[in-house]
């Protein structure tokens, strides 16, 4: 499962990051031949990100490779249940990343197409936003 | 490849309010610099400029006529595009003369299917090639036919059509074949998934 090595340099206890505006950069598929991109804004956390990995590489079997192209270095925090307000903020709970629209979350390199689409189809339904698979060479300059 | 013809019209207003107003109106805003001239803000017209990429590649030659004024040949070097909406943004159009060698960024096609039990991982989806102007190559292809685990395809690898020639080192990589990853050396999958709780309670960020 992926999350930060070290704990965070910052603030231990982050507020929730910005969830506005469209990705930066990491918008073009550069490793593999055809990639996951984001068409919403989500935290997406280390174990949905594992899990769309596992039904990936499950579904491809062997011969081809996959890259992750997020990494959930963001924590959030969650009150236990049935407390009261107030007494500070609650416990880093998950590691999420934080993904806007245009992010390039997976890219996979595989010889038969089909499969590749198929396997990509199956990680999507583990992700919390709506994606969409694209190849590479698609809005490339 | 030939020039396609585009007529533009000048631009008058500029930052992000007059580039909505250009786009909505079905333009792209562009600029036209080069050879030593003043730079020259434009406008063209956005299916017209989508259907000649979609078909001459991304260094189609443009003949750009402003508003009846003398027709400029011109080469994309910057396109910006909405990774959503995959529609034009902004053009950065750079002159050339006929005649005129300019190096461009040309598609590598891979041809053929690598030997059997084996993954092609490509390097460089373009390379670097020097040519004339207007007769610049719309991709190149090379062959990885039969290619065994541990094939390197070099920028010198690749067959250049007439007239071109490499502007990067022939030692550059643009694609390699590795063996097919079996399933014994894949990664452990799903350890923590099946680790239950006490998983779970690793995976939370640590309390400090």
């Amino acid at each position: 499962m992926l999350m930060p090595r070290k704990p965070p340099k910052g603030f231990r206890k982050p507020h929730h990051p910005d969830r506005h505006g469209a990705s930066k950069g990491g918008t073009r598929v550069v490793f593999g031949e055809f990639g996951i991109q984001a068409l919403e804004p989500a935290y997406v956390t280390n174990r949905q990100i594992e899990s769309a990995r596992i039904a990936m590489t499950r579904h491809i079997k062997r011969g081809g490779k996959v890259w992750i192209s997020v990494f959930p270095d963001q924590a959030l925090t969650k009150k236990p249940a049935e407390t009261r307000m107030g007494s500070g903020k609650g416990s880093p709970e998950w590691w999420v990343a934080n993904v806007k629209p245009g992010r390039i979350l997976f890219e996979m390199s595989f010889p038969n197409e089909a499969t590749a689409r198929e396997a990509m189809r199956r990680a999507i339904h583990k992700l919390p936003m709506k994606c969409r698979i694209v190849t590479r060479g698609e809005g490339d300059n | 490849m030939s020039e396609v013809k585009i007529s533009a019209e000048p631009r008058t207003e500029f930052g992000k309010g007059g580039a909505r107003r250009t786009r909505r109106a079905g333009l792209v805003p562009a600029v036209l610099y080069g050879h030593g001239e003043k730079p020259v803000h434009i406008a063209l017209p956005a299916r017209e400029f989508a259907a000649a990429i979609r078909h001459g590649g991304l260094n189609q030659v443009f003949a750009i006529d402003v508003q009846g004024g003398a027709s400029t040949l011109a080469l994309p070097k910057a396109i910006q595009k909405d990774p959503i909406k995959d529609t034009y943004e902004h053009i950065d159009l750079i002159i050339v003369k006929r005649g005129e060698k300019v190096t461009v960024d040309v598609p590598v096609i891979l041809t053929g299917d690598a030997a059997k039990n084996t993954l092609v991982v490509t390097e460089s989806t373009t390379l670097s090639l020097t040519a004339e102007a207007l007769h610049l190559p719309e991709s190149v292809e090379v062959s990885i036919e039969g290619a065994e685990a541990g094939t390197q395809i070099t920028a010198g690898d690749v067959t250049l059509p007439r007239g071109s020639e490499l502007a990067v080192d022939p030692s550059t990589v643009i694609a390699l074949v590795s063996a097919a990853q079996t399933v014994a050396e894949e990664p452990a999958e799903g350890e923590a998934a099946e680790g239950g709780e006490s998983a779970a309670a690793e995976e939370a960020p640590a309390e400090a």
